[in-house]
């Protein structure tokens, strides 16, 4: 996949595309507005990573002109600015996404793939991994064509396990994920150690054993 | 008594002071009056009985037949010549036909080789009627001028004090966050004027500084994103690259928990100046029950904890939809945060009244900062300090009343909305 990250922060430029080349995705940089625009009109990409605050003008023009030229790439915003208009606007204007600074790199894989997995981009509603495959549309999930019962919560850890297979993911940022602004609340994250452990004894149960435990504390979705 | 009760009114307080000095003028000089004119007329009265006296003798001296007019005028001869003598008395008057109060002087001489006691008096009525009519008269005119002078002192310090009067009611609807300056009336009384240059230095000056920190805020909180999503990214790369131990992994993540600590503080830092700022403008009726209960859902979710719903009545009320999910969330977080065993919270909801309570061990020490940003009554590491600031700043932009009480080993807080 081709994705192009258009982010005046060069560090957090150079970051998103290490994590995502990892998945074998083809990164380009657009460190400013000009940047961004030129590349924009001229390549196409499947995938475009957008900061509103690009340093010479404002990302939302980027979007103006992707649309202007009916390209048909996928789009997230990334904004230090959480204001509510700013991302009406951004969705209006044809985004797809939109997330706030700052951001886990996982949270972000797992946005991109959600986006991409809507049927505008040709992507599909199934996810499979090895005997595990996931249903996004009916939110169901089966082993070896068996269904098997998952809470809410359970189905979106599955998710976004598999959606980020491979990488190390720490309590936080599973805690982030599935409870946002309220993943604060708690002293420790052993409500995610709860959640995590029912999901993995339900799928080794049925016989996949993919949730590993990383370095003491955190896990990792893998095959052996 | 509190000091505001003791508080007069500026213009009360001068009409007063007129008052009471008017009061005291009048009678010290009807007083002063009084004596003056009683004096004046007993002067006249006597110089009137001596020149009848000295007729009378004139009379006699010229052996004319002694005249007599009793009770005005008595001649008798007497063996011997005594003190002359003036005084008050009071005698049968024939013609009134009844006692009457007469001013007497009583002489003696010796005319012609022979005593005489001469007796002239004079009615007193006559002069006491004077002195009433003089006194009654000062007395009205001198009310009716003060009555004038009254009001016309009260319109004139109407008038005068007018610019300030208006003044004071336009400091009253100051507000910090209004965009406009405040508006003086102009005054040609020179104090007036300084006062009102002096106001609006000091009121812009404030305003301008008060700006300023709500924009430093905001900037603070916005320029720390983009670091922290550095930081953010980086560690992740970090955790996701060789070579770690399990040392380090734990100290890392511990990193990660402290970035989201301050993602957490810059938004509702943010949050909070939105709310200044009358950001929420899009005020919708809404069924608090319903938000409530679907609130409790998503808590119940994240957080092993049993949160008793008690429906005493239907909660509907206008406000933005998301700071409704705001308050109701920062409230229960705060009672989940700081129960002593997480079974016992529960959430009340009466027609106008909104309250969460959980157990404690003993009342706060200081419920009146409770509602400040920044306070922490616990050393609960993971709070920001900031969730009943916001609590606080809902409610005041609603126009909502919150308070906090300790009863039955309970800490309660509750939210009335006063405008239903």
């Amino acid at each position: 996949m081709k994705i192009l990250i258009a982010e005046d922060e060069i560090e957090l430029q150079k970051s998103m595309a290490v994590y995502l080349e990892r998945d074998g995705n083809i990164c380009e940089t657009a460190s400013d507005f000009e940047e961004a625009c030129y590349k924009v009109d001229l390549y196409e990409y499947d995938m475009l990573i957008l900061d509103i605050n690009l340093i010479t003008g404002s990302g939302l023009d980027v979007l103006k002109l992707l649309k202007k030229d009916k390209k048909d790439t996928a789009t997230i915003i990334i904004s230090a600015n959480n204001s509510l208009d700013d991302k009406l606007e951004g969705l209006d204007l044809g985004a797809d996404d939109y997330l706030t600074k700052p951001f886990h790199l996982a949270e972000l894989n797992s946005r991109i793939k959600a986006v991409l997995r809507r049927g505008k981009f040709g992507g599909t509603e199934r996810i499979e991994f090895n005997e595990i495959s996931i249903d996004t549309r009916s939110r169901a999930a089966y082993v070896n064509k068996k269904p098997i019962t998952l809470t809410r919560k359970e189905y979106d850890l599955l998710l976004f396990f598999v959606t980020n297979k491979g990488r190390v993911l720490s309590k936080e940022i599973i805690a982030e994920h599935l409870w946002g602004d309220h993943s604060d609340l708690a002293d420790n994250y052993d409500f995610v150690y709860v959640h995590i452990n029912n999901l993995r004894k339900k799928l080794t149960d049925a016989g996949a054993k993919y949730i590993k435990t990383a370095y003491g504390s955190g896990y990792k979705f893998m095959e052996d | 008594m509190t000091e505001t009760q003791k508080k007069t009114r500026l213009l009360r307080k001068t009409s007063k002071t007129f008052l009471w000095i008017s009061f005291l003028l009048m009678v010290v000089s009807t007083i002063a009056l009084y004596f003056y004119v009683r004096n004046l007329l007993q002067g006249e009265v006597e110089e009137e009985l001596r020149s009848t006296e000295a007729r009378v003798e004139r009379s006699i001296s010229k052996n004319n037949p002694i005249y007599q007019l009793p009770p005005m005028v008595e001649v008798k001869t007497v063996a011997s010549l005594g003190m002359e003598k003036l005084k008050d008395t009071v005698i049968f008057d024939p013609s009134q036909n009844e006692m009457e109060e007469f001013r007497e002087l009583t002489t003696f001489s010796a005319i012609n080789g022979k005593n005489y006691r001469i007796t002239v008096r004079a009615l007193i009525v006559e002069s006491e009627d004077i002195l009433i009519a003089v006194i009654v008269s000062y007395l009205i005119i001198i009310l009716l001028v003060f009555i004038f002078l009254f009001y016309l002192n009260k319109a004139r310090n109407q008038r005068l004090w007018h610019p300030f009067f208006t003044n004071l009611e336009a400091m009253k609807g100051f507000s910090l966050a209004s965009e406009k300056s405040i508006e003086l009336l102009e005054s040609d009384i020179l104090e007036f004027s300084e006062l009102n240059n002096e106001i609006t230095t000091l009121t812009d000056k404030v305003r301008t500084d008060y700006k300023n920190l709500k924009q430093y805020t905001e900037d603070v909180s916005h320029e720390m994103q983009t670091p922290l999503a550095i930081i953010q990214a980086k560690i992740e790369n970090i955790i996701n690259g060789d070579h770690l131990n399990d040392m380090q992994f734990g100290q890392l993540t511990s990193i990660q928990k402290d970035i989201q600590r301050l993602t957490q503080m810059n938004k509702r830092l943010t949050l909070l100046t939105k709310i200044e700022n009358q950001q929420f403008t899009n005020p919708e009726l809404l069924d608090l029950n319903d938000i409530a209960k679907q609130r409790i859902d998503t808590f119940s979710e994240i957080y092993p904890s049993n949160i008793k719903v008690i429906e005493r009545g239907r909660m509907h009320i206008k406000m933005d939809a998301y700071l409704a999910d705001v308050l109701i969330d920062n409230l229960l977080s705060n009672a989940l945060k700081h129960s002593v065993d997480q079974e016992s919270i529960s959430v009340e909801i009466g027609d106008q009244e909104f309250s969460v309570s959980n157990k404690g061990s003993q009342k706060l020490q200081n419920p009146e900062k409770l509602f400040s940003r920044f306070y922490r009554e616990s050393d609960h590491k993971k709070s920001t300090g900031l969730g009943l600031a916001i609590v606080k700043k809902i409610c005041d932009l609603y126009d909502f009343e919150q308070n906090y009480n300790f009863k039955n080993g309970k800490h309660i807080f509750k939210i009335t909305n006063k405008n239903g």
